[in-house]
C-alpha cells in the first residue's frame, strides 16, 4: 500500500474515533467524570442497528452501496444509545451523592452492565450486518487507495454529523448554554440555565454520536460485545491529546490518533527504511513500531501528553 | 483475646453491618460445610476455591494500599499481578522460553523484583496526575503491558501461555515429597458417599497454608503500617493532598511508596496464582482482573482490609458461583453473567452504600486510644502512654 492508501483508511478510522470522543469530550466537561460506559454506548448502538436492520431489511434503493433500511438502522441505533444514556443518567448517575471519582467507578459498572446484556443476548461471536462487502473503488486503486463505497458513506456521515455540532454549539441557544456550562457550570446556574435540562441534552448529543461511531466501526470492522470497550482507551488517547472538555480538540485529537493507528505500518517501513544501521536501537524501533503495537502508541502518546500538556493539543478548553 | 473469652460480650460490641456480614459468612460456611459432607463438594476443589480467595484478597490488600489508604487510582492491578504471575512462571517452568527451572523461591524474588521496576516505571509518570487522569493513563499502561506479554513471543510464549508449572514447594526438603507420602484417607461421613482425600488434596492444602501465610502477614504488616505515624501521613494525602503538602510531607514521595508496596502484594498474588493455577496465559492480564480487585475494596470498604478480606470471598462466590448456576440452574454463559453481576455489585455499592460494607472505623485506631473502647483490657502500652512519655516507671 502506498502513502495515500494508508492515509485513506487513517480518514475513515479517524472519523469513527472523531465520533466516538465528541461524546466523550462533551460528557467529562459538563457532566465532570470520566465516562467509561462511553465504548459501550458505541456498542449498543451498533447492536440496535444490527437488530433494526435485520427487521427492516432494504427498503428498496441505496445510496454509496448502502440500502435505505441501513440509514433508518442507523437513526434506531443514534436513538436508542441517546435513550439507554438518558436513562442511565436519571436512574444511576443523578441520585448517586458521590464526587466525579465516584461516578467514575460508578460508570466502570454501568459499562460492565451493558456489555453483559449485549453478550447474554448475542453471545460473544463476531458478527456483521447483512450487507455485502463491497470490491474497492476501482478508479482509485490505481493510487494504491483501497477503500470501498462503504468507506465513503462512513467518512460523510461523520462529516454531516459533526457539522451538525458544529451549528448546534455555535449559533443554537442550547449549543451557548453548554458551552456556559462546561466553562463554569454555578454562574450558568445563577445564570438561569436549567443546568439538569443541559446535561441530559449533553448525554442525548454524545451518546447519540457514540450510537453512530458504534454502527459505523461495526460497518468498517465487526460487531462483537467487547468492540467499544476495546476502543474506548483509544478514545480517551484521542480526547486527552485534544485537550479535556475541548469539543474542537477532541476532533482534531480524535483525527490525529485515528491516523496515527492506521499509520502504524507505513511508520514500520519508515523506520526500516532510515539509515540508522544495524544497532540495537534499530532492532528495537522496528520490533515495537509494528502492527500489534498501534494501539500501545496511541496509549504511550497518551501518557506523554498528560505529563507534558495536560491542557491538550487545544490549550485551554476551547468548547 | 475477648472474642474467646466473652463472645456474647464481644458479638454485642460490633456494629450493624458487622453482624450483618458475620451472619452471612457463618450462614455461607454452615452451607459449604454441609456441601462437603454430603459429597456435593469436593474436598480439592473446595480447598482450591479458598485459595483462589486468598489471593483475591491479597490483591484487594495490594490496592487497598494504596487506594484505600493514599486515593490512588490505579487501574493497573491486572499488570502487576500478570507480572508477578508471569515472572514467577517463566523462572520456574520447563517449558519456558527462557530461563526455567529455578527454585520457585528465586521465582518468587524475580517476580517481585520486576514488579518494582515496573511499578516505578509506571509511577513515576504517573503519579503526579490529577486522580481521573491516573486511573486512566494506569489502565493505558496496563494494557501496554498486556499487548508486550501478549506479542513478544520470544519472552513469554505469547498467546499460548506458561504451562509445566511446579508446586510451590518444588525443591523444599520435606514440603516437597509431603502430598505423595500422606496417605489417601477415606472418610465416610454419610453411608454410600465416601469423601476421598488423596494426593491432590494435600497438595492443595500445601497451597491454601501457603495462600494463608502470605494473606496473614500482609495483613499484619498493612495493619501496623496504616496505624504507624508513615500511614497516618497516606490517609492525610488521600483526604487532603495540599495539606498534607501544606505540613511539609513530599507527598510525591510517600505516594510512590505506598504505589510500591501495593504493586509488590499484588505480585505475591500473580506468584502465588501461577502455582495454583499452574498456567498462566495473557488472559490473566485482561482489565477484569483490575475490576475483580476494586469491587473486593469498594464493596468490602476503602481503607479496610478486613473488608477486602471479605470482597475477595464475595468476588469468587460470583466467579465460581455464576459456573455452578450455569451447570445446573440457568443456562447463561458464566462470562456475561459475572460481567453483569461485577457491574450490578458496582453500581449497588456506589448507590447505597459507597463506604463500603465494613468501612474502616476502629481498626484505624490503636485500641486503647478509644475512649471505653469496648474492651476492658488495658494494653501493657497504648498510644497515649507511649506519645505523652506517662508514667513514671
Amino acid at each position: 500500500m502506498t502513502v495515500l492508501g494508508y492515509l485513506a483508511n487513517g480518514l475513515v478510522f479517524s472519523s469513527i474515533i472523531v465520533l466516538g470522543s465528541i461524546g466523550l469530550s462533551l460528557v467529562y466537561s459538563i457532566a465532570d467524570f470520566a465516562n467509561f460506559a462511553h465504548g459501550d454506548t458505541m456498542t449498543i448502538g451498533a447492536y440496535t442497528a444490527l437488530v433494526t436492520f435485520g427487521a427492516v431489511g432494504g427498503l428498496g434503493g441505496a445510496v454509496l452501496g448502502l440500502p435505505y433500511g441501513f440509514f433508518l438502522a442507523l437513526v434506531v441505533g443514534i436513538a436508542v444509545a441517546a435513550v439507554v444514556a438518558v436513562g442511565t443518567e436519571k436512574l444511576i448517575y443523578e441520585p448517586l451523592d458521590v464526587d466525579s471519582i465516584g461516578l467514575l467507578i460508578t460508570s466502570i459498572g454501568i459499562a460492565f452492565i451493558y456489555r453483559a446484556v449485549i453478550q447474554i443476548r448475542f453471545g460473544s461471536d463476531f458478527t456483521r450486518f447483512g450487507i455485502q462487502s463491497l470490491r474497492p473503488i476501482e478508479t482509485l486503486i490505481p493510487y494504491g487507495v483501497r477503500v470501498t463505497l462503504h468507506d465513503v458513506a462512513i467518512v460523510a456521515s461523520a462529516v454531516v454529523l459533526v457539522a451538525g455540532l458544529h451549528v448546534l454549539l455555535q449559533y443554537t441557544d442550547l449549543g451557548r448554554k453548554m458551552r456556559a456550562m462546561a466553562d463554569n457550570p454555578d454562574l450558568a446556574r445563577v445564570s438561569g440555565i436549567r443546568t439538569k435540562r443541559v446535561k441530559l441534552w449533553t448525554w442525548v448529543i454524545g451518546a447519540g454520536l457514540a450510537g453512530a461511531g458504534g454502527v459505523f466501526l461495526g460497518l468498517f470492522n465487526q460487531l462483537s460485545p467487547r468492540m467499544g470497550f476495546n476502543l474506548l482507551l483509544i478514545i480517551f488517547a484521542a480526547v486527552i491529546l485534544g485537550g479535556i472538555g475541548s469539543v474542537y480538540g477532541a476532533m482534531a485529537g480524535g483525527f490525529l490518533i485515528g491516523m496515527i493507528t492506521q499509520l502504524t505500518p507505513f511508520f514500520s517501513n519508515v523506520v526500516e527504511a532510515l539509515p540508522i544501521g544495524q544497532g540495537w536501537l534499530a532492532t528495537l524501533l522496528e520490533n515495537l513500531i509494528t502492527l500489534e503495537y498501534a494501539n500501545a502508541i496511541a496509549f504511550v502518546i497518551m501518557v506523554v501528553v498528560l505529563l507534558v500538556r495536560p491542557n491538550g493539543i487545544a490549550g485551554e478548553g476551547a468548547t | 483475646m475477648s472474642l474467646l473469652a466473652d463472645p456474647k460480650a464481644a458479638f454485642a460490641d460490633l456494629t450493624r453491618p458487622e453482624r450483618w456480614v458475620l451472619g452471612v459468612s457463618v450462614a455461607f460456611m454452615l452451607f459449604l460445610l454441609g456441601a462437603l459432607l454430603t459429597g456435593a463438594l469436593g474436598p480439592t476443589y473446595f480447598l482450591f476455591l479458598v485459595g483462589l480467595a486468598g489471593m483475591y484478597a491479597l490483591l484487594s490488600f495490594g490496592l487497598n494500599a494504596q487506594w484505600g489508604f493514599t486515593g490512588l487510582i490505579n487501574f493497573s492491578v491486572a499488570a502487576f499481578f500478570g507480572i508477578g504471575a508471569y515472572g514467577s512462571a517463566l523462572m520456574t517452568a520447563e517449558s519456558s522460553p527462557i530461563a526455567g527451572g529455578f527454585n520457585p523461591l528465586v521465582g518468587l524474588v524475580v517476580a517481585l523484583v520486576v514488579a518494582l521496576v515496573l511499578a516505578l516505571l509506571i509511577g513515576i509518570p504517573t503519579l503526579r496526575l490529577r486522580a481521573d487522569y491516573l486511573a486512566i493513563a494506569s489502565l493505558g499502561l496496563a494494557e501496554v503491558v498486556r499487548l508486550v506479554v501478549l506479542n513478544e513471543r520470544w519472552l513469554t510464549n505469547g498467546s499460548a501461555g506458561v504451562r509445566g508449572i511446579p508446586s510451590f514447594f518444588k525443591g523444599w526438603p520435606v514440603l516437597s515429597t509431603f502430598p505423595e507420602t500422606m496417605p489417601g484417607l477415606r472418610l465416610v461421613v454419610i453411608p454410600g458417599s465416601p469423601i476421598i482425600l488423596g494426593t491432590s488434596f494435600w497438595e492443595a492444602l500445601l497451597n491454601v497454608l501457603l495462600v494463608l501465610t502470605f494473606a496473614g502477614v500482609t495483613f499484619l504488616m498493612l495493619r501496623r503500617a496504616h496505624q504507624s505515624p508513615w500511614g497516618r501521613v497516606l490517609r492525610t494525602i488521600r483526604s487532603d493532598e495540599d495539606l498534607a503538602r501544606a505540613l511539609g510531607k513530599n507527598t510525591y514521595s510517600f505516594k510512590m511508596q505506598s504505589f510500591i508496596l501495593g504493586s509488590l502484594i499484588m505480585a505475591l498474588a500473580g506468584v502465588f496464582y501461577t502455582h495454583l493455577n499452574l498456567y498462566v496465559g495473557p488472559g490473566d492480564l485482561d482489565p477484569i482482573t483490575t475490576f475483580y480487585a476494586w469491587v473486593a475494596v469498594i464493596l468490602g470498604g476503602s481503607g479496610s482490609n478486613r473488608g477486602a478480606l471479605f470482597g475477595g470471598i464475595v468476588i469468587v462466590t460470583i466467579r465460581e458461583g455464576t459456573r455452578f448456576l450455569n451447570d445446573f440452574a440457568i443456562p447463561i454463559d458464566p462470562a456475561p453473567m459475572r460481567l453483569l453481576l461485577i457491574g450490578i455489585v458496582i453500581v449497588a455499592v456506589m448507590r447505597y452504600r459507597p463506604q463500603g460494607v465494613l468501612p474502616p472505623q476502629r481498626e484505624l485506631i490503636w485500641p486503647s486510644a478509644v475512649d471505653g473502647g469496648g474492651t476492658t483490657e488495658t494494653p501493657d502500652s497504648g498510644v497515649r502512654e507511649q506519645k505523652g512519655g506517662g508514667g513514671d516507671e
